[in-house]
């Protein structure tokens, strides 16, 4: 029998950028995805030739990258995404939409579709293309090109339309926000540098240093069961179990317990969401009451410590910031606090992350991610096993220090064949993520910084204003990342925007019938991994990188084409007009075959040139970089800020870390919320979202908000493999899967509510529905519930419904602080209250009658949203 | 013969096992091994997850759960024209052309590992993976994709295996069939909470816990640590008594009923004798 026919390597990391994880082989069988599996290394290298290697811990543990990758279970479902029933069939029109005629922008997100072919599909979107050039300019058209997704470097997911318009004019672009480090970014970067994303890039060795001298981790927010899953791997989660084996205690730090605590968890602090700064600053002034923190280190390698002195102590404000204080602000007994403080004075104790969460994405999230340094430094970090480590993003950027394993030789990329932007290299004409709403409704604009992950940090003092002088703002939306509601900041306030006047066309490219897709004017099928060729790496696994020749196991799905063949289209099609679009396909492509484009991606990834054979990583499919030779001599991460800060600074502007920022004392005096020494801040700056504001009388909840557990933000809603797992939908009592909403049984008591029912999650800006899910994972006064649920719309724009749970369409709209684009996405007031769907399907019959397709098996289906053909 | 080793305290719940067993055999026609498994609804291989204990001592028990390949396998024993047959490498293997119309079959499995495919008419169930093991693969798609070990197929006669083996148990439902999965580290019952002086807001460290069962007997003793907590994992489901007792302290005796749950108690306010 037959198991297979072919067998093609991918990577499945869903991070984009022309980056890559998650390294899988996939067995073709009858033309179709028969199975996708982890890769064998060991059918291809000896562990000689990777020098392979062996970490010692505690207790006589060992700890090795092993000989196959680790897959997370997302990229094994990916059969499921790939044949998904929510695929775009064929290019679509909005029914009412009529470029030459009525636009009706107010019906966005409501009216169906009808089946255009990709010829007219491109006649229309180069005629607006162009009669927005002529009548506007370039910069008119706005540039959606971010965000996750695929990691594809040809046919990159995002981005190809740059490359387009760039050739013609120019555009503006969407600057992704550091959605993944927001507090780190905007905060701890002022106390210890650590460009680009404000997270310790110095952790060279520190697994093993951990292993050998940390007598507790504080997973702070940290759920490595789950965020590593979209790029990253499984090999996170054996480290953890080796921590576990060293008997390293395992404490977690959040408002729910994690999916990381839930099978590691020593012990739990329930901290209240966005809360961590009272907990922070109790255990800072605990230590500084007692003498337990290291003076002389602090007089070594800090500055400005009298200035938090003086903050701490109260003789700033008059209240000392007690474990007392904190206790009604963070929801800890004092006496947990006063014992985690000691603890920690007593012991190595080191910080593990892992990204998300209301630790850093929260209102004010610089403020918690400052104090986290201090923390670590007023008991010396650097010493051994005391340290700051990631689970993720282990090559972050390619920067090899990040990891605190052992690295390859070279960390490959795919620049050379990458047709996208790159993070930080957006045009002058830009917009911040976070702000984007200001643009679509066309308004002008001031903020400060790119704000994008790779900018520096004397890049926030630079100031920027939208639309450039003699621009007229943005007319035409191009996004092939149509998932904004579902992953960024004010969904619905978004959802208005796209409903505005002012935006006159707004074209969709993407895969899947999702989100934002519904809102938009012309949406073009996508095609997904398995369908193109192309040129990957996984640099992100912690084992070694690699780099792979991605074949297409699979035809081209319904009419669907690659991002880079479907802008490709659409340059020929402005090309009738001659002019600055004559050749313009060419010019953009260079009229390179995805062959050509490999090698070169190949030639010019980093691998040394006699390290190279393009025949036979053409036919293996990949290929493993070896482990540098001297990584048993590397420094040991801030071994050597530790050791001699003089010598080894750190890249603050005084090289030490910086307790008080003269920095931002001097850019901002005024900034209140952001001071030049972290503080707790109770409100401000759009945000008052406090259960002791007057606010959490109509909203007594706060709401957590966590990279999803069965998604990677807003993807992988619709496999159905993923949706039976008990935590991943709630079947309500009308049928629909609806997205979990987890809340403590003391609290559903209060409320009536039992596991099943539908119940409202509210606040000023509208309703989400979400399954309820009573359980103890959730501290009382909290509920929880992931981002990314597919949207579907019961009333769409702000004061709206929405029926699958996108809850981020109700979190704020404004920044992390005024001066700080951040995204602030969890930690903030909610209300609860159960609903009667069936009546509310009384309300809105159309609405709840339009999902004829629909199964709660895989959720929504395109044909729903689409006219039927006469 | 293999038996098919798991973990429990190495299984983190992400259900590669579960899931992988779908990629396998959902619209993949295996005959003679299997008939295609329906896209939902079926669990030839099946994590199940249990919510333990309350607020702050919570955890999730994750208990991925197989055909056990029985040596008694009743299925075999109500399967009607050799519908159900034991491979020579000891894989029960159903045949999906002679188990067409035989629904008692699904009853069978004391552990629900036996499925209906009305569209097919035909009960289904793992099947090992036999399909993969007889073109080369060396184990099925579950241990596989396994990520941290908790699944192993291991050779009964191998003498590395021994002492594990020995030490490791059968599913309850499977018991005394002679199933071939087996479970190391299967949890117990725990008692847990923390001891604190309110009136100074500190822990009380190094308390001594006493547990006794309900006959009175001293089960264990333990301490509670640098944080006032204390936790014995190892209970039954019975009703214990728990006596602490800390020095300059008034002593608490508490009830723990673990017979339906794990019990945290709400954190216990030693009162000093001082005070």
């Amino acid at each position: 029998m037959k198991i297979k026919d072919t067998t093609v390597v991918h990577n499945l990391g869903l991070e984009s950028f022309g980056g890559g994880a998650n390294i899988v082989a996939a067995d073709i069988l009858d033309g179709k995805i028969a199975r996708i599996r982890p890769v064998h290394f060991d059918e291809d290298y000896t562990k000689e030739e990777l020098n392979y290697w062996t970490l010692a811990g505690k207790n006589g543990t060992t700890f090795e990258p092993g000989m196959k990758s680790y897959t997370p279970p997302f990229p094994l479902v990916y059969k499921r995404r790939t044949y998904s029933k929510n695929r775009i069939p064929y290019p679509m029109k909005r029914v009412d939409w009529d470029p030459e005629g009525e636009r009706n922008p107010q019906n966005r997100g409501t009216s169906k579709y009808e089946r255009i072919s990709w010829d007219e599909a491109c006649r229309i979107i180069a005629a607006e293309i162009k009669r927005v050039h002529d009548t506007y300019g370039p910069n008119s058209i706005l540039c959606q090109g971010d965000g996750h997704g695929e990691s594809k470097a040809i046919n990159t997911p995002h981005g190809c339309m740059t490359r387009l318009l760039a050739n013609c004019g120019g555009y503006t672009a969407q600057a992704r926000n550091p959605d993944s480090w927001e507090g780190w970014y905007w905060g701890a970067k002022h106390v210890w540098g650590m460009d680009p994303v404000g997270q310790n890039t110095h952790s060279t060795g520190t697994a093993q240093d951990i292993a050998q001298h940390c007598d507790a981790m504080l997973y702070w927010g940290c759920d490595l069961e789950t965020t590593t899953w979209g790029w990253g791997g499984q090999l996170a989660s054996r480290m953890a179990y080796w921590f576990d084996d060293c008997d390293i205690m395992h404490i977690a730090v959040a408002p729910d317990c994690n999916y990381t605590a839930a099978v590691h968890a020593d012990k739990w602090f329930p901290v209240l969401p966005n809360t961590d700064a009272a907990l922070q600053l109790a255990i800072a002034y605990t230590w500084w009451a007692e003498g337990t923190y290291d003076r002389e280190y602090i007089d070594t390698h800090a500055i400005g410590f009298d200035w938090f002195e003086y903050y701490l102590s109260g003789s700033e404000d008059g209240i000392a910031k007690t474990p007392e204080w904190a206790e009604p602000i963070c929801g800890i007994p004092a006496y947990r606090i006063r014992a985690l403080a000691r603890y920690w004075a007593q012991h190595a104790v080191s910080i593990a992350h892992c990204n998300g969460g209301s630790f850093v994405r929260a209102a004010f999230a610089h403020e918690p991610a400052r104090l986290e340094v201090y923390l670590l430094a007023m008991q010396g970090i650097g010493k051994p096993g005391a340290i700051s480590i990631k689970f993720i993003e282990w090559v972050l950027f390619g920067l090899s220090s990040c990891s605190p394993l052992p690295v390859s030789k070279v960390v490959p990329n795919t620049a050379a064949c990458y047709n996208g932007p790159l993070i930080g290299q957006d045009p002058d004409s830009f917009v911040p993520k976070v702000m984007v709403h200001k643009a679509l409704r066309g308004e002008s604009f001031d903020w400060y910084g790119h704000g994008t992950a790779a900018d520096s940090r004397a890049n926030q003092f630079e100031h920027f204003h939208f639309p450039q002088e003699g621009d007229a703002g943005i007319k035409m939306l191009w996004s092939d990342n149509p998932s904004f509601t579902t992953s960024l900041n004010g969904g619905y306030e978004f959802q208005s925007a796209l409903r505005t006047e002012n935006l006159e066309f707004y074209l969709v490219e993407a895969p899947w019938f999702e989100d934002d897709a519904r809102f938009a004017d012309i949406v073009l099928p996508i095609c997904t991994k398995f369908e193109v060729d192309d040129f990957g790496t996984d640099n992100d696994s912690g084992q070694w990188s690699s780099v792979i020749y991605e074949k297409a196991g699979i035809e081209h799905v319904g009419e669907a084409l690659s991002d880079w063949e479907a802008v490709r289209r659409i340059a020929k099609a402005l090309e009738t007009y001659g002019g600055p679009y004559e050749n313009l396909e060419y010019r953009m492509s260079g009229g390179k075959t995805a062959e050509q484009q490999i090698k070169e991606g190949y030639e010019a990834c980093g691998i040394a040139e006699e390290e190279r054979d393009f025949e036979a990583f053409k036919k293996r499919g990949y290929q493993l970089i070896p482990t540098r030779e001297d990584w048993r001599e590397e420094e040991v991460g801030l071994t050597g800020f530790y050791e001699d800060p003089e010598r080894n600074r750190l890249e603050t502007p005084s090289g030490k870390i910086e307790f008080y920022s003269s920095a931002l004392a001097t850019a901002w005096p005024d900034d209140h919320v952001r001071g030049p020494v972290a503080h707790w801040v109770e409100s401000g700056d759009g945000h008052d979202d406090r259960l002791s504001s007057k606010r959490a009388e109509a909203y007594p909840f706060l709401i957590v908000s966590n990279h999803p557990r069965w998604r990677v933000h807003a993807e992988l809603d619709d496999v159905e493999w993923l949706r039976e797992i008990e935590t991943c939908k709630v079947i309500g009592p009308d049928g629909y899967a609806y997205e979990p909403l987890w809340i403590n049984p003391v609290d559903a008591g209060k409320l009536g509510l039992a596991n099943g029912d539908v119940a409202g999650v509210y606040n000023e800006r509208g309703t989400v529905l979400g399954g309820v899910r009573v359980t103890e994972r959730i501290r009382p006064g909290v509920v929880y519930m992931d981002h990314g649920a597919n949207s579907d719309v019961i009333v769409a724009g702000l004061g709206g419904m929405d029926r699958g749970g996108a809850v981020n369409l109700i979190c704020p709209t404004s920044t992390t602080s005024k001066n700080c684009n951040g995204e602030v996405t969890s930690g903030y007031l909610v209300g609860v209250k159960k609903v009667d769907v069936l009546e509310l399907a009384r309300r809105y019959p159309e609405e709840f009658a339009r999902n004829n397709c629909y199964s709660p098996a895989y959720g929504q289906d395109v044909r729903d949203y689409i006219v039927e053909e006469a | 013969m293999k038996t098919l080793l798991v973990d429990l305290s190495r299984c983190n719940g992400c259900y590669n096992c579960q899931i992988v067993c779908k990629d396998e055999h959902c619209e993949n026609d295996w005959s003679p091994y299997a008939l295609p498994q329906p896209q939902t609804g079926q669990f030839w291989c099946r994590v199940d997850q249990e919510e333990r204990g309350r607020v702050p001592v919570v955890r999730v028990a994750y208990t991925p759960k197989f055909c056990g390949m029985c040596d008694d396998a009743p299925c075999l024993a109500v399967a009607k024209d050799g519908a159900v047959y034991r491979r020579e490498d000891g894989i029960v293997v159903i045949d999906p052309e002679k188990a067409k119309g035989q629904r008692e079959l699904v009853d069978a499995c004391p552990q629900g590992m036996i499925f209906w495919n009305a569209e097919l008419d035909v009960a289904q169930k793992c099947t090992g993976c036999a399909h993969l093991l007889d073109n080369g693969w060396s184990e099925p798609r579950c241990v596989d994709a396994c990520a941290t070990d908790a699944l192993r197929l291991v050779d009964e006669d191998d003498p590395e295996f021994t002492d594990l083996l020995a030490s490791a148990a059968a599913s309850e439902e499977l018991g005394g069939l002679g199933s071939h999965v087996r479970y190391l580290n299967v949890p117990k019952r725990w008692i847990a909470g923390t001891v604190a002086d309110r009136t100074k807001n500190e822990v009380v460290i190094g308390a001594q816990v006493t547990i006794l069962n309900a006959e009175g007997k001293q089960v264990a003793t333990l301490e509670t640590d640098d944080f006032g907590d204390f936790k014995y994992d190892f209970c039954d489901k019975a009703v214990y008594t728990v006596l602490i007792e800390a020095e300059g302290y008034g002593s608490t005796e508490l009830t723990a009923d673990c017979t339906q749950k794990d019990v945290v108690f709400d954190d216990i306010f030693a009162d000093r004798f001082d005070s």
